[in-house]
């Protein structure tokens, strides 16, 4: 009897918890609008990413959801950081996508930088960033020897600290002395650009992967040339261009271009979860995640836009932001001092 | 120019994209509304739909924030005509010659001719913007952070120093704004500025929720209290409509100069419909002939206003697009639907598609008010004697509906609660506002445009230091400001010195009494502003430029004033006091606190039962014993708000609704 009464309830037990993962699964996204935080304005080179992962994503998630893309600009990204991690509801319903390096900023101390990166669930990286550095035709560099000789400091538009457009220059200007003034406060690569064409500044210094979708017209035109590389690999379409490294003069030099190869690189756009997401939503989206990389739809689109795909998984984004909390103390101190804002 | 060409087509064929058409009908059909009703507003019914747009595409959305705007000029015209009284703020001066047309029993053609010098007038307007898109680009692209942080000041103060005849509280409201801009994360760095340590003000005060508090709970009130139905005059038979058609075509000199008038007055940032109708009325009086035939029912002062109120609207956008320099109050509310839609006014607008712009959808803009009037001047023309009956709405009838308008829309954007809190406190301060006569659109104005202003003053300073007060262009802008600044006031100081000596027997113009209560509200700012500015001390200097520069200049304006009130409260001592002891300011207190009780009321029922039970419990309530009707009237009307609630915001866009409190204690 007792056996019976057992069996009875384990059996009811079995058919809820096998709803429970139902419930967790898909019938959980069946009907629902997955949000996609972009931290940048829309026209640059995250909004671009963003926009055609987007478009493409819900295909990949059981129960089909839609999706829509939500431009939070402000900080070079962070206010979109700070609201992913302690705002937005860990429902597995919101995705943010700011720039990785920001990460940095909470290591290195900015109080302004209000997450801890081990906290958020970590999707994956489209693709990782070839930092450049683009200047006008109007600024008269062409070369870095132009820029090295430049009797003033060329301006370089940025977005906020922490950010690729803000930290990499800054490194650079350490690293190879170059004549550097950043301009801070824009709201996304997009408005770089304009200003740029406007004559407000000399250009700006950001991935290749951005800049060959949204600036080719000034590229192909001459308006625009890629002077220089801040990654110590050449990107495969730009041998031509000299790369930063080779103006190092010193050890310390080097250590610097390092730091601005790695979490400016693989690190770059990374999307993300709020901490605590349930595991299995999670899951689902890591996996939903490299499926969008890899469909054939978005792959054809992508071609005709100029986007790379060369995907990075979830699991070693973590690894790698993990990894970054590890910093030695003399270079954090360093960083400190070029990266922090100041005033 | 073969991109623009590309871009004007396509911007057409955007517009008939089968949704963008319906939520374009949809507008059109709420605008038309709007614009025969008296007392409920183009810019009120705006800021009620603003929370609508948010599922849509940003060319779905302007078809239908635009469809509605670009109506509302061309039916209120008709409301002006039969009844005296204006359907519209801008359609004020069609009534000047339209009603006593109307009264002469010529009101079929009035309407004849305010309909169709309306069309003609706004598919000038649109074409107008049309041309000057290709024609501002260049200048557009060209312009740096100083510049674009010049502009917006300089919409700023032109929008202050033309609400009514205090600069002062203009400047005020509008600083006020641009403080209130400022609570949240900082732009340029995240840090909290004006947080309370609350998670909620993080993203900032937000526009929608403030909007709505501003303009429609002091609307709400205003009906309230005037309690009677929107019209009391009766219509007779409507004839001769076509005879003011081809007195549209008779006169077509004069309907093409008006609307070129009420186009370029659009174009001024600060001027908008309900100026330009005046100085195309003018021009229609000094143009004619025989002016004495004004004022007593000729079809030039109907022809004039009428072009010119539906012409502004184009020219109003030029600015707004171009330079993000909104000309009106309902440019301003728009405005706040480009930031909504994460659209940039500016050059992006004025750049093609493939390069990142949106100069199509800029394009579809033209098309979009050029085919919303031509079907609204249609289905005016085939139904006009069915249409002239919507006036007889009770307001007691319409306020439930717009009430629940203002708490869905103030929740629905954000699904936060918190916001129907923004509403409530911006309902009192515009409520406020209203009594001291302080003027609104500054104060929106600066909630939209701070962010805007922030971001190039800090790029601005940041790239040139403080050499960018010396660029010219900088100057000539500040210029600019300065006479926008200062012309009112001469203007006022030439009219005072002009003024006629009284009469004999009539009594000299006594000033303005001031309100008790003016310096109250004066200290009560001046404290705000002075905390606002204690609070920066120890921010990076990046984080406090803005609320400093605007804080600064805010407390001195809201100062200037306090010291002005509590000066005219001594000269015109007891003179506001004896009114205040009749009748009728006894009823208008009582029923002043009787909306305000419906109004907390029914943000507490939704808070305690949650949506769905309160909205059908309030609206009942309302019905029957606020507005006394019948119980068929209260059922039906009950019935039809909360479905349409449900219809709308709970099964069409998924709205997640909180659980009522009082349900969540029981356990329910």
């Amino acid at each position: 009897m007792s056996r019976k009464i057992c069996l009875f309830a384990s059996a009811i037990l079995a058919l809820f918890s096998a709803q429970a993962i139902g419930v967790g699964a898909e019938d959980f996204y069946k009907g629902k609008t997955i949000t996609f935080v972009v931290g940048f304005a829309a026209g640059g080179g995250f909004d671009t990413y963003t926009r055609m992962i987007a478009r493409h994503f819900g295909k990949h998630v059981p129960g089909n959801p839609s999706t829509v893309v939500e431009n939070m600009t402000g900080a070079g990204s962070l206010v979109a950081a700070n609201h992913i991690f302690n705002k937005a509801d860990a429902d597995g319903l919101t995705i943010g996508n700011w720039i990785g390096p920001l990460v940095l900023q909470h290591i290195l101390g900015n109080p302004a930088a209000k997450f801890d990166g081990r906290g958020f669930g970590w999707l994956g990286v489209p693709t990782p960033d070839s930092g450049v550095c683009a200047l006008t035709a109007a600024s008269g560099i062409k070369s870095p020897e132009d820029w090295l000789n430049s009797k003033r400091p060329i301006k370089i538009g940025a977005t906020g600290p922490g950010s690729t457009t803000d930290d990499v220059p800054k490194l650079l200007r350490e690293a190879l002395k170059l004549p550097i003034q950043v301009v801070e406060g824009y709201k996304g690569t997009a408005r770089i650009r304009l200003a740029a064409e406007a004559g407000e500044i000399d250009g700006g210094c950001w991935a290749w992967q951005s800049i060959k979708p949204t600036w080719a017209k000034g590229v192909e035109s001459g308006k625009v040339h890629i002077v220089l590389q801040s990654m110590l690999e050449s990107h495969s379409e730009l041998k031509h261009v000299p790369l930063a490294a080779k103006y190092a003069k010193s050890e310390e030099a080097r250590d610097l271009l390092k730091v601005a190869d790695g979490p400016y690189g693989v690190l770059a756009r990374p999307y993300s979860v709020p901490p605590k997401t349930p595991k299995e939503r999670l899951e689902i989206l890591q996996k939903a995640f490299m499926a969008t990389t890899k469909d054939a739809e978005l792959l054809a689109e992508a071609r005709k836009a100029k986007l790379d795909f060369t995907p990075v998984d979830g699991p070693t984004v973590a690894k790698l932001v993990n990894e970054l909390y590890d910093l030695k103390p003399a270079v954090k101190d360093r960083l400190k001092k070029i990266i922090l804002p100041k005033k | 120019m073969v991109e623009m060409l590309e871009a004007f087509t396509e911007g057409l064929f955007l517009v008939f994209a089968w949704k963008t058409f319906s939520l374009m009908l949809v507008g059109i059909a709420v605008g038309f509304a709007v614009g025969i009703l008296p007392g409920l507003g183009g810019p009120v019914t705006l800021a009620l739909m603003l929370p609508f747009i948010f599922k849509m595409q940003p060319v779905e959305a302007f078809g239908f924030l635009l469809g509605m705007s670009s109506v509302t000029a061309t039916t209120g015209d008709i409301t002006s005509i039969l009844f005296g009284i204006p359907g519209e703020a801008i359609t004020a001066s069609t009534i000047v010659d339209g009603h006593p047309m109307a009264k002469k029993g010529e009101a079929g053609r009035a309407l004849g001719a305010a309909l169709m010098s309306s069309l003609v007038g706004a598919i000038f307007g649109a074409f107008c913007l049309a041309i000057a898109i290709p024609i501002v680009r260049p200048l557009v692209l060209s312009i740096t952070s100083p510049e674009v942080f010049m502009l917006a000041m300089l919409g700023i103060t032109f929008l202050a120093s033309l609400s009514g005849e205090a600069v002062i509280k203009g400047l005020g409201a509008a600083a006020l704004g641009l403080m209130f801009a400022t609570v949240g994360l900082d732009p340029i760095s995240g840090i909290e500025r004006y947080t309370f340590g609350t998670l909620y003000l993080w993203d900032g005060l937000r526009l929608v929720p403030a909007t709505l508090g501003l303009f429609a709970i002091p609307e709400i009130i205003e009906m309230a209290v005037k309690g009677t139905s929107i019209a009391e005059a009766q219509v007779g038979r409507l004839g001769g409509v076509l005879e003011g058609v081809k007195d549209t075509f008779r006169h077509w000199k004069l309907v093409l100069r008006c609307s070129a008038l009420g186009a370029y007055i659009g174009v001024i940032p600060g001027m908008g419909g309900s100026i330009s109708q005046w100085l195309a009325y003018a021009h229609a009086v000094q143009s004619s002939p025989n002016k004495e035939r004004f004022g007593k029912g000729a079809v030039e002062g109907v022809l004039g206003p009428g072009a010119a109120n539906n012409s502004t609207l184009g020219g109003a956008m030029i600015p707004t697009i171009a330079f993000g320099v909104p000309g009106s109050v309902v440019m301003a509310i728009l405005l706040g639907a480009f930031i909504i839609q994460g659209l940039v006014p500016g050059p992006p607008m004025l750049i093609p598609e493939r390069e990142g712009g949106h100069l199509t959808l800029t394009f579809s803009f033209v098309w979009i008010v050029v085919v919303s009037n031509i079907i609204t001047v249609a289905i005016c023309f085939l139904f006009l004697s069915q249409i002239a009956k919507i006036t007889y709405v009770r307001g007691s009838l319409v306020i439930p509906f717009i009430l629940l308008l203002v708490y869905l829309g103030g929740f629905a954007e954000n699904n936060a609660f918190e916001d129907l809190l923004v509403v409530l406190f911006f309902g009192v301060l515009g409520w406020i506002m209203v009594q001291l006569d302080w003027s609104r659109p500054p104060l929106v104005l600066g909630l939209v445009l701070g962010p805007l202003a922030e971001n190039n003053l800090f790029l601005a300073t940041d790239n040139y230091g403080l050499g960018w007060l010396k660029f010219r262009s900088v100057l000539f802008i500040l210029g600019l400001i300065v006479i926008g600044t200062l012309f009112p006031l001469f203007q006022r100081w030439r009219e005072n010195k002009n003024r006629p000596e009284p009469l004999p027997g009539q009594e000299p113009k006594k000033p303005v009494p001031v309100s008790p209560w003016a310096p109250v509200f004066g200290v009560a700012l001046a404290l705000v502003f002075a905390w606002a500015l204690w609070q920066g001390r120890d921010w990076l200097f990046r984080t406090r430029l803005f609320p400093w520069a605007i804080g600064i200049p805010g407390l001195a304006l809201v100062f200037m004033q306090l010291v002005l009130d509590v000066s005219g409260l001594f000269k015109g001592r007891g003179a506001g006091l004896a009114e205040r002891r009749d009748e009728r300011a006894a009823l208008v207190r009582r029923r002043t606190t009787a909306i305000s009780g419906w109004i907390i009321g029914y943000f507490l029922t939704l808070w305690l039962l949650g949506f769905s039970l309160g909205v059908l419990l309030m609206t009942f309530l309302y019905l029957k014993l606020a507005g006394r009707e019948p119980w068929s009237i209260t059922l039906a009307l009950t019935l039809f708000a909360w479905i349409s609630f449900y219809g709308i915001f709970g099964y069409g866009l998924h709205v997640p609704f909180p659980k009522g409190l009082l349900l969540q204690w029981l356990g329910v």
